[in-house]
């Protein structure tokens, strides 16, 4: 799936502000337009530990995506 | 490594022992010698539980090149972890920050809890697989220092083999039982730190002696004289001096700070300044006290960190400057001598000096636990090998 430039945009934008909400947004919807679990994973990923880090609500629901892909650890 | 003939030569009454050689002070070989058998085999003082006030803090600490890790957790403790990641060894903290949920590296992102914990470990079965075999987070957390809180100071043992703190300092702990209570750091005006070009050990030196008082310090001749002082000698411990005469700062009205609530009467009018070793230095009095934390910079340089502690959280602006101020102002009128001090160390014609049996005292007993220490270390090498 080719880069989604709007998207790019707004990551750098929210990397360079450091909106970590916003961050984790658009991993998440980068995740979900993905053709396959290796490449969707891989920005649920990017997502959770932004979450994780900033302690955000959203990172229990990204694990709980990942562990049921079978991606990440149950705890 | 330091001679073992010459730290036999500190080891002897105090009538003729010498001091330590010249290498101690500026010998990066047996500084870093002393780092281990002084300042990681005991309880050395890392920082202040002020420096990390809110759940959350973290501040990295360079403890003499260990990089260290200080953190208020979760549940509001205090932890001291080696502030690497368990991956690839990157420095994980490297500015005093609130920690909202996890540390993550910067490198690759491994993350772990304020506890320690191992809790996330990005892409290390490939890109988007956030498992691997081997890799067993249970046994990768933070590396943990031992650490231990007391008047106010963050202590460690980073060697891991001290006995307990509580039991390793039980007479410092019941002598000074009085200030065994809740103190209340005086604030940003109340800390400050003094960039002092000499070994860390000399600065313990001076304060452990009143004998330089009439002469550094000619401010406290008018009420506390040399004969009002007192030595305090604790071997292998910690030893200072005492004063009989402590009196109050008062403001302009006549007013003082407000006392530790029901302190024993032998604190009117005494105060006491106490080198715990290897590299804390205390002072209490009726109504404050003090910590100066000895960080070694290498062999001729040391940061004192001062904080100065009250009995109430809310104390007289003015007054808590003024304190602040006098202390500092004491503390500046050492350091010549001790600056002083270290570039006599270069002389090669020093043999450690003599001490005086009347007033050195205090300085000796610091001598003779150095040299022990460093030939037991000496010994529990020789012996490993």
């Amino acid at each position: 799936m080719p880069p989604n430039e709007t998207r790019d945009t707004r990551l750098a934008e929210a990397l360079a502000l450091g909106d970590t909400a916003a961050i984790v947004k658009v991993y998440e919807e980068a995740a979900e337009a993905q053709g396959n679990d290796q490449a969707s994973a891989f920005f649920l990923t990017q997502a959770y530990i932004h979450a994780v880090e900033a302690g955000l609500p959203e990172a229990r629901n990204l694990r709980a995506k990942l562990v049921k892909m079978g991606r990440e650890t149950m705890r | 490594m330091s001679q073992a003939s010459d730290l036999n030569s500190v080891r002897q009454p105090i009538t003729s022992a010498n001091g330590l050689a010249n290498p101690h002070y500026i010998d990066p070989r047996i500084f870093a010698e002393e780092r281990d058998a002084l300042l990681f085999d005991g309880w050395a003082g890392l920082a202040v539980v002020e420096d990390v006030p809110e759940p959350g803090d973290a501040t990295p600490i360079d403890f003499t090149g260990l990089p260290l890790l200080l953190i208020r957790d979760r549940s509001g403790d205090i932890r001291v972890f080696q502030n690497i990641c368990r991956h690839r060894g990157m420095i994980l903290v490297d500015a005093p920050r609130k920690i909202e949920g996890a540390i993550r590296c910067p490198y690759h992102s491994w993350c772990y809890s304020p506890e320690g914990a191992l809790v996330a470990t990005p892409h290390v079965g490939g890109p988007g697989q956030n498992i691997a075999e081997g890799i067993d987070r249970d046994s990768l957390g933070l590396i943990e220092i031992r650490s231990h809180v007391w008047m106010n100071t963050v202590w460690i043992n980073v060697s891991g083999t001290a006995p307990a703190f509580e039991d390793a300092n039980a007479d410092l702990i019941a002598r000074w039982a009085d200030f065994d209570r809740p103190l209340y750091h005086g604030g940003a005006d109340s800390r400050f730190d003094l960039d002092v070009a000499c070994n860390w050990k000399l600065a313990v030196e001076n304060y452990c002696e009143s004998y330089h008082l009439p002469w550094i310090h000619p401010g406290l001749n008018s009420y506390s004289r040399l004969e009002d002082h007192y030595h305090i000698e604790a071997p292998q411990r910690f030893s200072g001096q005492g004063t009989h005469v402590y009196r109050q700062l008062k403001s302009e009205s006549g007013s003082c700070f407000p006392d530790f609530d029901r302190i024993d009467a032998r604190w009117d009018t005494a105060a006491e300044y106490v080198a715990l070793y290897p590299n804390v230095l205390l002072g209490v009095h009726r109504d404050h006290t003090y910590v100066i934390l000895l960080m070694p910079d290498g062999p001729g340089r040391t940061t004192e960190r001062v904080h100065i502690y009250y009995s109430q959280p809310e104390t007289d602006a003015d007054l808590r400057q003024r304190n602040a101020r006098q202390w500092k102002d004491i503390f500046v009128e050492d350091i010549f001598v001790v600056e002083g001090m270290q570039r006599g160390r270069n002389a090669p014609g020093f043999d450690g000096g003599r001490f005086s049996p009347a007033m050195d005292g205090p300085v000796h007993l610091f001598h003779d636990w150095v040299a022990g220490r460093m030939l037991a270390h000496q010994e529990r090498r020789l012996a490993a090998e």
